[in-house]
């Protein structure tokens, strides 16, 4: 199954992982959970564990702030539904992911929100067919993955919840305080109880922050998680090798990684977010997201332009090239400040010892006009 | 680094196990380690006396401080208090830079050190310090080490060993933790509560004993470490001649090095040095919280000490050490709450109880025993900040911060110890209603020139900042040295007092008993050491503002340098200063008539000078300029019989061949104030620059800002000097006009705005404008307060990039 998805979900792609966690887990659970919060410690934070088979060892999958996923875990085990703030491609997403395929076993209970989500898509809907021939039963109510989590006893994801108007959030409250949804259609069976080890994991980036502002009484009902870029140049360029490889992997492309270009565009996209060089330059920061996760996939572009275009080698113009795209999203103005960092900062470590490949980054650079 | 992960990984672990400090209850001799300000550290010390039954307790620390240990134990002392010690290397001993040094050894109630004091009071047994004294520490040890390090203040109970070892990164990467203070908190704070005393010096001695061995031999040399062993050691063996149960309480890095050596037939201890008391000492000082925070840098002890002191008075208050952390924990949470809510902060009871489940959640994950501060602080991050963790929305964590750091001061309690200096600055804010025992800034406003008091208080806060104590700082009032904002009669204050304070006064003390004297004495030394006139004002105008009359002696002084002073900006600075004094007499009610005699000595050295500023560089004629200018003023009304004098040597530098442009114009714009016949010769000037090269016009710019800056009416009179300038402008190719644009600007400056708009409606009409584009809309006040702002922003970023 694994092989035929583009992405399968966490609990599909670390099966192994999961599994070796539950034969070796001694740990208390929280009811309805599979796995106790120190095995999912384990899980997303790696480590090895010991089973009939031998020792497994389980990959480190969230990088940067060991203590935040010790918060989420144990926010998660508590009353308080989760919310995971922060800037764009900082892998709140993938961290929810992992906390939900961890404690629940499965990642896949999702509400998307949207400038489009109605509270129909949140609580439940019918189906027509069966509503109009059989009158409201449970038969034709059509579940949201809210409910679905509610019943299930697992957790209900929500993807950029502040997409969704204030009103449509609302929703949510009276389900996060009494544990209740209730379906008055179905008149005295239309009372849900929320089963043990239900939770919501909301996601929120900070990019939209305004556009639907959560109301207070929704925020009390969460702990909140900020979640920071990394903010370690080796960390990143360590997580854009081993995110290309993994897209590699599945788009079935089969050459070398070359880690100087990864660590160029780690120290590119790190720079440019922090305003300020390793040799201490001040450089004007984009207004496009300058995340990680934009980051592997100009990374990536890269790689897949090599091999089915080139000569299976990472080419640096070609790199610049999609980095230009991925910088001047928002606004021309972006154009310059890349510009002006390839002026400053790249010319500045093309002449130190070494910067041979920096060279070549900047007369790659000849192509931002 | 790899040898450090070889070691955690036992390999290692094992043979410096090997290696151990015997615990045992029946012998001469009983080491105990120690981390300053460690709660659990103090916890099992006492609950080691208690068994030991000690004869005397010999504790770390400089031996030149014994005498003052009553100072600490006193039942009116308040902590946090701390050893002040200090050294003046005038003897070059240390090095050939004979530098000053001094470095503090605080105590809060969770420190062992202070405990061990403490509980041999208790017990009517001796506690002695048995470290080498100050001095010698320094003399043994290299430069940049230890405590020669460089570093704004010295703590001489610096763990950096323990903390910042090697051994600590890797140790911190193999438990899992997030830095060395998680992993000290949740193994010896906690964990250690519940140890017996023979488990946790055990578990002390081992990691102190991994760290040790991770050190090499030549750090141990160069930071004084190996000979302030060997004078403990052997200070110990002298003690065991006459005690039968010692207890030593060192820092654990230490304990195996002494044991070593106790255990060595023979013993060299290093020489000491006798050194004057006035060239070093240790006074007792009230100590902050703040100061004693480990987290300011100062690397000395724990993080959060106010917190470490709770912890610690509730084990003294019976609080079972199984259920201590987690009552302290809830109880700074709680506090958070409270002070945030009182911050409009909205934290719900829900919010606390949210929290306290986090907390007690994550110790549980963690497999720490109690809730320690790593587990409250990110309860409070988790369920206290609504939204994204920004500075804005950080508060609660701000305030649980500062909760746990503490914001008290402390207070000696014997004042047979309190250094003479310290007492009369106590003295005088008790007099003068300053409360100088708040760790917070306040702020004090006087009335300058209504009550006597007031001058008073002035002179006092002044005479605290001559000293260099940094009590206070003036937020508001007039500047003297400036000479700016003269017009205010009132002063504001913001002051505090620091460990800074304390330390400062004490370094004062060899200058007098009293802060009157000390200052009197200071200036005195500094005019000793000064060459330069301006040097010598600025002390006569800081003793004016100290209501320090100068002495006979003094005066000789000042009046010797300025004679001697042959630089004529010195001299001009100078002049500035003694003429603004010779203004001010009055309204300072000041009988002192040497001012005067000073500014005329000034006076007269620069009419001789003015000659020859001439061909002055152009990036000293503004200064020559104002100075000129400054002369003038002062021969209008105060030196008037040195007028002639004066317009002689004005008159000399104006027909000297080469000029440069902006002083030639101010000296040219003050013979025509004193001499309207001049204004002839100004337009001729003007006309020179006009009809000279592109060059020389470029330079008429320099001139007419010289002019108006002296003689501004010579452009109101008549319409003459503006055409002129008109055909300047005019004439000069654009790229040319806006080189001088900057020095015609200033030029113009000089008027007053409706002397700018008298002149502006000249020249519309010689363009026979309607006059409607002189009128712009008035800039918002708000804007202007922005780019005022932002100017000193500016202008103190350079200062601060370029000073």
């Amino acid at each position: 199954m694994n092989e035929n998805l583009i992405k399968p979900p966490v609990e599909i792609r670390y099966a192994d992982e999961l599994s070796a966690l539950r034969e070796s887990d001694t740990g208390k659970k929280p009811e309805n959970w599979v796995l106790s919060p120190k095995a999912v410690r384990t899980f997303i934070l790696g480590g090895k564990v010991k089973t009939k088979d031998g020792t497994v060892e389980i990959s480190k999958k969230f990088y940067g702030n060991d203590a935040l996923v010790e918060r989420c875990i144990i926010t998660l085990a508590g009353n308080r539904g989760l919310m995971l703030v922060g800037e764009p491609g900082t892998a709140k997403t993938m961290l929810s992911e992992l906390l939900s395929a961890g404690c629940c076993g499965t990642s896949t209970v999702t509400v998307q929100g949207t400038a489009g989500t109605t509270e129909d898509m949140i609580k439940y809907s019918w189906n027509y067919a069966l509503l109009l021939s059989k009158g409201p039963c449970r038969e034709a109510l059509v579940p949201s993955p809210l409910l679905i989590g509610m019943e299930k006893g697992v957790f209900a994801r929500f993807e950029e919840i502040t997409r969704t108007p204030a009103e449509i959030q609302d929703s949510l409250i009276s389900v996060m305080s009494d544990q209740i949804l209730n379906i008055p259609e179905l008149g005295d069976d239309g009372i849900v109880f929320a089963r043990p080890g239900f939770n919501i994991i909301g996601t929120a980036n900070t990019r939209d922050k305004g556009v639907n502002e959560m109301s207070g009484a929704l925020k009390r009902r969460f702990n909140f998680e900020t979640v920071e870029p990394v903010k370690d140049v080796r960390l990143e360029k360590e997580i854009i090798i081993r995110e290309a490889k993994n897209l590699a992997k599945v788009g079935h492309i089969d050459m070398p990684i070359d880690e100087d270009s990864a660590e160029i565009l780690a120290v590119t996209y790190h720079e440019l977010r922090e305003g300020i060089t390793a040799e201490g330059t001040m450089v004007e920061k984009p207004s496009a997201v300058m995340s990680t996760a934009e980051a592997v996939s100009v990374f990536y572009q890269t790689i897949s332009h090599a091999w089915y275009y080139g000569d299976g080698k990472t080419d640096l113009s070609v790199m610049t090239e999609n980095l230009l795209g991925a910088v001047c999203k928002e606004s021309m103005d972006d154009l310059q400040k890349l510009k002006l960092y390839f002026n400053t900062a790249v010319k500045q470590k093309s002449k130190k010892a070494g910067g041979k490949i920096w060279q070549e980054y900047l007369k790659a650079s000849k192509i931002l006009k | 680094m790899a040898r450090v992960s070889e070691s955690v990984k036992n390999s290692e672990v094992s043979e410096v196990q090997e290696k151990s400090v015997p615990f045992d209850l029946d012998s001469g001799v009983l080491l105990f380690p120690v981390r300053h300000h460690s709660p659990v550290c103090s916890y099992q010390l006492i609950k080691t006396i208690e068994l030991y039954k000690p004869e005397i307790i010999l504790i770390e620390g400089p031996e030149n401080a014994n005498s003052i240990i009553p100072a600490l134990t006193h039942p009116d002392t308040v902590l946090p208090v701390a050893f002040y010690y200090f050294y003046k290397d005038t003897g070059k001993l240390v090095s050939e830079e004979a530098e000053d040094y001094k470095c503090y050894y605080p105590f809060i109630y969770s420190s062992p050190e202070y405990n061990a004091v403490k509980e041999a009071e208790k017990l009517g047994i001796p506690a002695k310090f048995i470290d080498l004294p100050y001095c010698d520490i320094l003399i043994n040890t290299s430069e940049n080490s230890g405590l020669r390090k460089k570093a704004d203040r010295h703590s001489y109970a610096d763990d950096s060993h323990i903390v910042g070892g090697k051994f600590h990164s890797a140790v911190c990467e193999k438990t899992g933790v997030r830095n060395f203070d998680e992993f000290w908190e949740k193994y010896f704070e906690i964990a250690g509560l519940e140890l017996s005393p023979e488990e946790f010096v055990h578990r002390m001695h081992t990691y102190c004993i991994i760290t040790r061995e991770m050190t090499s031999s030549e750090e141990l040399i160069a930071d004084g470490t190996v000979a302030r062993e060997d004078f403990m050691a052997s200070n110990i063996k002298k003690f065991s001649e006459e005690y039968k149960k010692i207890l030593v309480v060192t820092g654990g890095f230490h304990s195996y090095g002494i044991y070593e050596r106790l255990s060595r037939k023979k013993l060299k201890a290093p020489r000491t040095h006798k050194i004057p008391e006035k060239k070093q000492g240790c006074y007792p000082m009230a100590y902050s919280y703040p100061s004693a925070d480990a987290l300011r840098g100062y690397a000395s002890g724990m993080n959060f000490p106010y917190f470490c002191d709770c912890i610690t008075k509730s084990l003294q208050n019976g609080t079972e050490p199984c259920e201590v952390y987690n009552e302290q924990s809830l109880d700074f949470l709680v506090r958070t709450a409270k002070r945030s809510s009182k911050k409009n902060i909205p934290v719900s009871t829900a919010d606390v109880i949210s929290a306290k489940s986090l907390m007690t959640g994550l110790s549980a994950l963690r497999n720490c025993r109690q809730c320690g501060t790593f587990e409250l602080f990110d309860g409070v991050t988790s369920a206290f900040i609504k939204g994204e963790k920004t500075v804005s929305s950080s508060i609660p964590l701000d305030i649980l911060a500062g909760l746990a750091s503490g914001d008290g001061a402390g207070k000696i309690g014997d004042k047979s110890h309190i250094p003479p200096l310290v007492a009369d600055f106590e003295n005088l804010c008790t007099k003068y209603k300053l409360k100088y025992q708040s760790a917070s800034e306040e702020i004090v406003e006087i009335p300058l020139f209504t009550k006597p008091k007031s001058t008073e208080l002035s002179r006092f806060m002044h005479r605290m900042d001559f000293l260099g104590t940094a009590f206070g700082r003036m937020t508001k009032g007039p500047d003297l040295h400036r000479n700016t904002d003269r017009n205010r009669v009132r002063e504001e204050w913001k002051y505090r007092r620091s460990p800074q304070v304390d330390s400062a006064l004490i370094d004062h003390t060899t200058d007098g008993f009293t802060i009157e004297e000390a200052c009197r004495e200071h200036a005195g030394k500094i005019l000793t050491e000064k060459r330069r006139c301006e040097d010598a004002s600025y002390i006569a105008v800081e003793c004016f503002l100290m209501g320090i009359p100068l002495s006979d002696e003094q005066k000789i002084l000042i009046d010797r340098i300025t004679a001697e002073d042959g630089d004529f900006f010195s001299v001009g600075r100078g002049l500035k200063q003694f003429e603004m004094l010779c203004r001010l007499k009055k309204l300072y009610q000041s009988k002192d008539s040497s001012p005067e005699k000073y500014l005329e000595r000034c006076f007269s050295k620069l009419v001789s000078a003015i000659p020859s500023m001439a061909n002055v560089p152009e990036e000293k004629a503004d200064e020559c300029s104002e100075i000129i200018r400054s002369a003038y003023s002062t021969v209008q009304d105060i030196l008037t019989d040195w007028i002639e004098p004066f317009r002689s040597s004005l008159e000399t530098l104006v027909s000297s061949p080469e000029k440069e442009p902006s002083v030639y114009g101010v000296c040219t714009g003050l013979l025509y104030a004193m001499d309207s016949d001049w204004r002839e010769q100004a337009e001729t000037a003007v006309k020179g620059y006009l009809n000279g090269s592109p060059e020389t016009k470029k330079k008429g710019a320099g001139f007419l800002k010289g002019l108006f800056s002296s003689a501004r009416d010579i452009v109101l009179n008549d319409d003459s000097f503006l055409n002129m300038i008109d055909s300047l402008i005019t004439s000069l190719e654009y790229d040319d006009f806006m080189e001088i644009l900057p020095s015609l600007r200033l030029a113009f400056s000089y008027f007053t705005p409706n002397e700018i708009q008298t002149t502006a409606e000249k020249v519309s009409k010689i363009y026979s404008s309607d006059g409607n584009i002189l009128r712009e809309d008035a800039v918002d006040e708000s804007l202007f307060l922005f780019g005022e702002s932002l100017d000193r922003k500016i202008v103190n970023i350079l200062n601060n990039k370029y000073k």
